[in-house]
């Protein structure tokens, strides 16, 4: 099946119109396979994507650039129970999944 | 939802940000495009489980705001595009992916399918998600 997502790169545009990235600490909420997590985590310091997932965050660990190994985690975690610190973030992303 | 917001304020910085990025349900268009034009065949018809998940997501970020956690910053909405290249294939990923949250009648699917013949060799169809983006500035001293 050749399903091709977001053809206009619209959520790219509009992610990056809506938040500077740019050296900045991000945890991205239901990061799944990390689909979106790569379309602005190498301009962050650090960016931590958490997702209930397992299965999906092995992928997203397998697809992380090589570049972004130090800089780009993945954790098992729901949004109700975050594994951080009180005022670690810049940014936190809610990605399709309130 | 409002126990993740909650979380999500505590885990932001003073001066952070939360960027609340998903899709709404909205009887979504399918259209077909071609080489000359873009065609709308029909739209989606939204299951019962959508809708309540968006009046419940609307509900908690009401109750963030009205909190004080979150000062709503700015919203747009946009077109998120899922695209095939024959019907066929988009029926059968509703059908397989999506059935818990929209369905086609036949009607649209018999206009989309003739739409995408009468395109030509490079026609395509794809469903026109729309999608809300929300910045959220967190509030001081929660």
């Amino acid at each position: 099946m050749t399903l091709q997502k977001d053809t206009e790169r619209n959520e790219t545009k509009y992610l990056h119109g809506f938040a500077d990235f740019t050296g900045k600490r991000v945890l991205e909420i239901g990061c799944g396979e990390g689909r979106l997590t790569w379309q602005y985590a190498k301009s962050t310091q650090t960016t931590i994507g958490v997702d209930p997932d397992r299965d999906a965050l092995r992928v997203a660990a397998v697809d992380r650039p090589s570049d972004q190994q130090n800089k780009v985690h993945f954790a098992c975690a729901n949004s109700q129970h975050l594994p951080s610190a009180k005022e670690t973030f810049d940014i936190a992303i809610l990605a399709w999944s309130l | 939802m409002v126990h993740a917001l909650r979380e999500i304020r505590r885990v932001l910085a003073p001066n952070g940000i939360l960027i609340d990025l998903r899709p709404v349900s909205d009887r979504w268009p399918i259209e077909v495009i071609s080489a000359q034009e873009v065609h709308e065949t029909g739209r989606v018809l939204d299951l019962p489980n959508p809708l309540a998940d968006d009046e419940a997501a609307n509900r908690a970020v009401i109750q963030a705001s009205g909190n004080g956690w979150f000062l709503r910053d700015r919203e747009e909405f946009f077109p998120y595009y899922y695209t095939w290249d024959t019907p066929s294939e988009m029926e059968e990923w509703i059908a397989e992916e999506w059935n818990d949250f929209i369905d086609m009648d036949e009607e649209t699917k018999r206009a989309t399918r003739s739409a995408w013949a009468l395109g030509g060799a490079e026609a395509q169809v794809r469903v026109r998600v729309k999608m809300l983006i929300t910045r959220w500035k967190a509030a001081q001293g929660l």
